[in-house]
């Protein structure tokens, strides 16, 4: 579904990603890890248009994303829940998940859309009127994944959405990717918590200094030393 | 390198002050004393907006006070230099009721603060005093060209000697490391608001000195025309044009502008300030380095060209 | 003595609904695109103008004539965006701020000088059937066009409100305005919401200078002028609140007003100056705004 090949990137003269391949198959949910400032964030801000790409291809369904503008790859399908959420603050929890629809193919069925999430996030239909900038850390963090998925996205990519919440708001967190994966959405999951993206995901890509330097399925990958004593110790 | 633009730099002032000893025709000697006003005004305004990086919208305020100033005095006898003197230092006054309050915000607010007390000078002084006001017939029959031509000439090299002092000194340094990121220069211990206020009042009261100069080569004398907006205008094409935050780039800047606007005057009249309009719209979306950075950019293609195997060596990547 | 102050007080919320209406065009723009358009007063002069040709040649009434002034600027708007500010947009804050303010001081002498060509320096103004006209309450007069001035300034205030706050667009801009990355993020086009707002913030201008028109006159050289009550009204009145820039409008008319009671006339303008560094130096986020430096 999603083919990155060989993409390079730059943050003005710096060369941030190295000819970097990766590949998520339909339904999978494939997690990248790697240490901080590997270019897991670069990653996925190249693949959703944020950054532009210098060389390399990426291709998503047959589409070519490269060229593309930001706000034309969620239309395509690819929708991410970015580092820490970024829900709009001065805006309530209802009009975020309605910003959420905001493309076309999404507003026709925006209204069946908000009762599934809040079947998924009751905690979010009750404050929904809440402005979203007064949510706890974790509420926030459900919201802007539940506003990503108002886009009816066929990708989901999420960066780091354990980051700053507590442990057993960590744990809730990678159930309902789980779920959110089980029910037809493929995931692209970036995390700094390897041992729980590993345990979650199918497949998993271990990114470091914008190369990818391993690959393999989740639980094998957990097994090597090498990973274990890097990332786990 | 050093002696030979020490010698230039002497044999272009000879020459300057050697030029109305040589040259009769007025049109000539006006055409020179235009050009160092302007390059009075842009190296004015260099200091502040080029080094500091701090846009003033408004510089006509000062123009006009040091003018304004300079002009009451003398007519009501008080002696020409220390007139002009005053009025520069009422601009650096003016100057420093904007600047105090905004200078701890954000630079937009410098920006409107400065426009807006140019355009109450405007329309205050356009209110208050006569359109025309005329020379005393003492004056009148006094007057000669020469010794304003010295004066414009003087003010001018004051200024460029200034900037061109200020550029290669702690202050100077100071102001520039203020422009390029006021945060990281606050905690190096340069203070972001002492480099200002003295960046501001420099340059204000050059702006004045240049007034008072205006002021005193005018027989009859318009007391609104140096606050209207054209002149902050002009400040802000030429020193654009130039190169901003240089030494050269003002002058540069002033020098083009009052040929292509001689220019423009004999042929297409009123157009000029619609064409200088567009020119500064033009410069500032792209070529904002200016006269000078076109020239740097050239300069270094030529070097690269000649030096193939540095690039092959450097391993940074292409932008 | 009351009386007159009174009537003074009713001029200047009159006048200062004009204020606000010319302020809230330049603050939306550059609340949404940190675009600081000081070209805003010549977009308003050539609103009038065109309100006065439309009037002139074709016997249009102003008020009528409304809708096409505004569909004229918005035109105006669009070519100005796209050839000159778009090309903006993507530079870092500060910079765009400040290289915005000078493209627009550039524009500024280009528009005044066209208009000073085409039209010259005169005053224009216009007499309609009810132009001297007022109706009188509690002893206090009030001119039909003024405060169909300021009708119309609360009903293009109360379509904004709406528009930003009930329809899925004005939303949009919103959360641009929060966040353009995350707005970009859920399928925005931040580029159309920066034309849109730009184009608003023009129309907006065409109103009031429309309004202009017809409470005073249109001259070439009026740009600056109410360029710069819109700016001092937007600091007044705070960033981010279009609310309270109206007010903020309403206020500096007022103070104007009654200002002239002990200050001679020609010094009025400096009132506007003195109310301006009063804000900055004891409250730089304006008298509504949010705090922040």
């Amino acid at each position: 579904m999603l083919k990155v090949d060989n993409i390079s990137a730059y943050y003005g003269d710096l060369q941030a990603l190295w000819g970097l391949s990766l590949q998520v198959n339909e339904g999978e949910l494939v997690a990248l890890v790697g240490p901080n400032g590997a270019g897991k964030t670069t990653t996925l801000k190249v693949i959703t248009g944020l950054l532009k790409l210098a060389s390399g291809s990426i291709n998503f369904d047959g589409n070519d994303l490269g060229k593309q503008t930001a706000h034309k790859i969620v239309e395509l399908g690819v929708s991410l829940v970015p580092e820490g959420g970024r829900v709009f603050s001065g805006m309530s929890v209802l009009e975020n998940l309605e910003l959420g629809s905001f493309i076309p193919n999404a507003r026709k069925v925006k209204d069946d859309s908000l009762k599934s999430i809040y079947e998924i996030f009751p905690r979010l239909e009750e404050r929904q009127k809440q402005q979203a900038g007064t949510l706890s850390g974790g509420e926030r963090q459900m919201l802007a994944i539940a506003r990503a998925l108002m886009s009816k996205p066929k990708l989901l990519l999420l960066d780091e959405p354990s980051f700053g919440l507590a442990p057993i708001l960590v744990q809730q967190m990678f159930e309902m990717i789980e779920q959110i994966n089980k029910q037809g959405v493929t995931v692209l999951l970036v995390e700094q918590n390897v041992r729980a993206a590993l345990e979650l995901a199918s497949r998993a890509y271990v990114i470091e200094n914008g190369r990818i330097v391993g690959e393999g399925k989740g639980d094998v990958l957990l097994s090597f030393e090498s990973i274990r004593s890097a990332y786990l110790a | 390198m050093r002696i030979f633009k020490i010698i230039a730099v002497a044999l272009i002032l000879v020459t300057l002050v050697c030029i109305p000893l040589v040259i009769e025709k007025e049109s000539i000697i006006n055409l020179f004393i235009m050009t160092f006003l302007y390059i009075t005004l842009a190296s004015s305004w260099n200091i502040l907006g080029g080094y500091t990086g701090q846009t003033s919208l408004g510089h006509a305020a000062f123009f006009g006070l040091g003018s304004l100033a300079t002009r009451q005095l003398w007519i009501n006898g008080f002696p020409i230099l220390p007139s002009i003197i005053a009025g520069g230092l009422l601009a650096v006054a003016f100057a420093l009721l904007i600047g105090v309050p905004t200078f701890r915000l954000k630079g937009v607010y410098f920006a409107i603060g400065t426009l807006t007390l140019a355009q109450i000078l405007n329309i205050t002084v356009g209110n208050i005093f006569p359109t025309i006001g005329a020379l005393p017939v003492e004056d009148l029959i006094t007057y000669q060209l020469t010794p304003r031509y010295f004066l414009f000439l003087g003010v001018a090299v004051i200024v460029v000697g200034v900037s061109y002092l200020l550029f290669n000194s702690k202050l100077g340094l100071g102001m520039m490391a203020v422009r390029e990121e006021e945060d990281a220069a606050e905690s190096l211990g340069v203070s972001a608001l002492k480099h200002k206020l003295l960046a501001l009042g420099l340059s204000a009261f050059f702006t004045g000195l240049g007034g008072g100069a205006f002021a005193y080569y005018f027989v009859s004398y318009y007391y609104q025309y140096p606050f209207t907006p054209i002149w902050s205008l002009d400040m802000l094409t030429m020193v654009y044009i130039g190169g901003t935050g240089t030494v050269l780039g003002p002058i540069i800047g002033a020098v083009f502008f009052v040929v292509l606007k001689d220019f423009l005057i004999r042929n297409v009249g009123q157009y000029h300030l619609i064409i200088f309009g567009s020119l500064f719209i033009l410069v500032v979306l792209f070529l904002p380095g200016g006269i000078i950075s076109a020239w740097k950019k050239i300069q270094q293609a030529r070097s690269r060209r000649s030096k193939p195997n540095m690039e092959a060596l450097t391993t940074e990547g292409e932008s | 003595m009351a009386e007159a102050i009174a009537q003074n007080v009713i001029f200047g919320i009159l006048v200062g609904a004009l204020y606000g209406l010319a302020a809230v065009g330049i603050a939306l723009v550059f609340g949404v695109t940190k675009i600081l358009n000081v070209a805003h007063g010549e977009l308003m002069m050539v609103g009038g103008y065109l309100s006065f040709w439309l009037f002139t040649l074709f016997d249009l009434d102003p008020f009528v004539a409304l809708p096409i002034s505004i569909l004229c600027l918005c035109l105006i708007g669009a070519v100005l965006y796209k050839l000159l500010f778009a090309r903006t947009v993507k530079l870092p804050e500060e910079e765009k701020i400040k290289n915005t303010m000078l493209i627009g001081f550039g524009l500024t002498l280009i528009i005044q000088n066209v208009a000073l060509l085409l039209w010259t320096a005169d005053d224009r103004g216009i007499s309609t059937v009810y132009s001297g006209q007022a109706f009188t309450l509690l002893g206090l007069r009030f001119p039909y066009v003024r405060v169909a001035g300021l009708v119309i300034s609360l009903v293009c205030m109360f379509a904004l409100h709406f528009f930003l706050r009930r329809t899925y667009m004005g939303k949009a801009i919103r959360a641009t305005v929060v966040d353009w990355e995350a707005a970009s993020l859920v399928g925005i086009d931040v580029h159309k919401v920066y034309l849109l707002s730009f184009l608003i913030g023009t129309a907006l201008a065409g109103v009031a200078g429309t309004l202009v028109l017809v409470s005073f006159s249109v001259e070439p050289a009026m740009g600056m002028h109410w360029t710069l009550k819109s700016l001092i009204v937007m600091v007044l009145g705070g960033v981010g609140n279009f609310i309270g820039t109206f007010f903020a409008g309403i206020l500096l008319g007022v103070t104007e007003s009654t200002a002239a009671f002990f200050i001679p006339g020609n010094y009025r303008q400096v009132v506007g100056l003195i109310l301006f560094l009063l804000i900055l130096i004891f409250r730089p986020q304006g008298l509504f705004g949010r705090k922040e430096r």
